[in-house]
């Protein structure tokens, strides 16, 4: 695994921190390859873990895509858009598979892709001043490997809001409309907060909260990969077309 | 009955029946679907708001009730039907604002929008079991919208609801003060959603509506379960004794 993100075990709680705080976490593939390299080593051995905690290093907890990436005029390659929306689409089918409790613990900003991963774990965390959103649209793009996701998470009705207006919101506003499951009051009091949490899932059992976990990934349909990977090639072809390239660009230029 | 206008890349879409709340002809229904068919490709967004006191009190049960055939109640339910269908249909996202009452055929319109936005004070429901209509037609799209467990008592219990209650279950989206920074504020959103570049926002809600076909897939069956039951007995005896 390469540094873009870390992965600790601290008994039954694991650590997976999002590790590229110079570019605010956004992804790219050499993060979602080090996402992917932490997904295999916690299905080969948890060594003991059975509650996951997403976090981010630095000030942001992901600030989605690397769009510096994904500017065709700029990365000179055309694929990489699709290629980090499919490393990305398979990351979260990956990561909903878990048999570990998944908890973003959500310390910034959690934009776009970023905050899709939120809606993948099985809880989240976050604090009044963060930043969450799906600005996709903004930029002349589509969401389309998260929305299954966020449909989920959401419901149908607030998720169509929530994706349709884009933008982002607070911490608090996320809370109130369901995105985030639990609320500090400050930036300082989210990891005692994660903690707290995180401690009181690890008293389950293992067995049982994994097949509670299973059982409600079939009944929502999280076990059937299809839809988030052919958003994939809904999204990149979206991202490919001139309208979005040249919002991307005047976004690169601000 | 139906006013469409059109701003530049808006349109706005109006129940003009002010006098009888806005209450659903097969007319006006006839003309809500083909404005939303017909609506042109430029079109970003557009705004379905109503007339008068309130957004929509369902069908016209008057002229229901004096058509002893039931041939018109058919009429409304598959104007209806057809109308959510064409309002999800559409590239371009619609912004509903209601007001005073969404109710019965009023509140199934929700089921074809995109955003809504409702008056503090409005009441929201589906109390058509008493006069021995099933709002089954509904259920496709109400379920596409919000969860089972409030969609369940939503069109079983002819209770209406608050605005409020319809925030929390996600029936509404937004809550406004008033008629007019109700409308104001579904104009806001929809000039919003105009400014959004390129394909995102259309390519988004297309998006949205193939992950939701699972229950719209249904619209048919929805439909044929409602009108199986117009012209019965109990529709007919119920719906005459309103006016007796």
């Amino acid at each position: 695994m390469n540094d873009a993100a870390l992965l600790e075990h601290n008994g039954p709680i694991a650590t997976l921190t999002i590790n590229r705080p110079d570019a605010r976490n956004a992804m790219s593939l050499e993060l979602l390859d080090a996402m992917h390299a932490a997904m295999e080593q916690l299905e080969r051995d948890a060594r003991g873990s059975h509650i996951l905690v997403i976090t981010g290093a630095g000030k942001a907890f992901c600030a989605g895509m690397d769009l510096k990436a994904v500017l065709v005029e700029r990365s000179g390659d055309a694929s990489i858009g699709k290629r980090l929306l499919t490393r990305l689409a398979e990351l979260t089918v990956r990561l909903r598979a878990l048999p570990l409790v998944t908890i973003a613990s959500v310390n910034g900003a959690a934009i776009g892709g970023g905050c899709g991963l939120t809606c993948v774990c099985d809880l989240s965390i976050t604090h009044a001043d963060a930043k969450l959103g799906f600005p996709e649209v903004d930029l002349g793009l589509c969401p389309a490997v998260i929305a299954p996701w966020v449909v989920r998470k959401l419901g149908p009705g607030p998720a169509r809001r929530a994706l349709l207006m884009g933008g982002v919101m607070s911490g608090t506003e996320a809370h109130a409309i369901g995105l985030i499951d639990f609320l500090a009051g400050s930036r300082d009091e989210l990891a005692g907060l994660t903690h707290d949490i995180a401690t009181r899932l690890a008293s389950g059992g293992p067995k049982a909260l994994a097949a509670t976990k299973s059982l409600l990934n079939r009944l929502d349909g999280s076990e059937d990969p299809q839809a988030v990977l052919r958003g994939a090639e809904l999204s990149a072809s979206v991202l490919a077309t001139p309208e979005a390239q040249a919002a991307l660009k005047s976004r690169m230029v601000k | 009955m139906i006013r469409f206008e059109i701003l530049g890349d808006l349109a706005s879409v109006t129940l003009a029946r002010p006098e009888k709340r806005n209450a659903l002809t097969p007319d006006m229904l006839e003309s809500l679907a083909g404005v939303f068919d017909r609506m042109p490709d430029n079109i970003r967004a557009v705004v379905l708001s109503g007339d008068g006191p309130a957004f929509c009190a369902g069908f016209d049960l008057k002229i229901c009730a004096a058509d002893a055939t039931g041939e018109t109640m058919r009429c409304l339910l598959t104007g209806l039907s057809r109308t959510v269908r064409a309002m999800r249909a559409i590239g371009a996202p619609v912004v509903l604002a209601a007001h005073g009452a969404a109710v019965a055929g009023g509140c199934a319109l929700l089921g074809g929008a995109d955003i809504v936005v409702a008056e503090r004070e409005t009441r929201l429901g589906y109390p058509v079991v008493k006069i021995g209509v099933s709002p089954a037609v509904s259920a496709p799209f109400l379920t596409a919208m919000i969860p089972d467990g409030p969609a369940r008592a939503r069109l079983l219990d002819p209770e209406l609801i608050t605005a409020d209650h319809a925030l929390r279950i996600g029936l509404v989206h937004e809550l406004a003060d008033g008629p007019g920074a109700t409308r104001e504020r579904a104009n806001d959103i929809a000039r919003h959603l105009a400014t959004k570049p390129g394909m995102g926002v259309a390519a988004t809600k297309a998006l949205l509506n193939d992950l939701a076909r699972p229950r719209t897939d249904h619209a048919d069956d929805a439909l044929r379960a409602s009108l199986a039951l117009t012209g019965m007995d109990e529709e007919r005896d119920r719906l005459t004794a309103l006016w007796s």
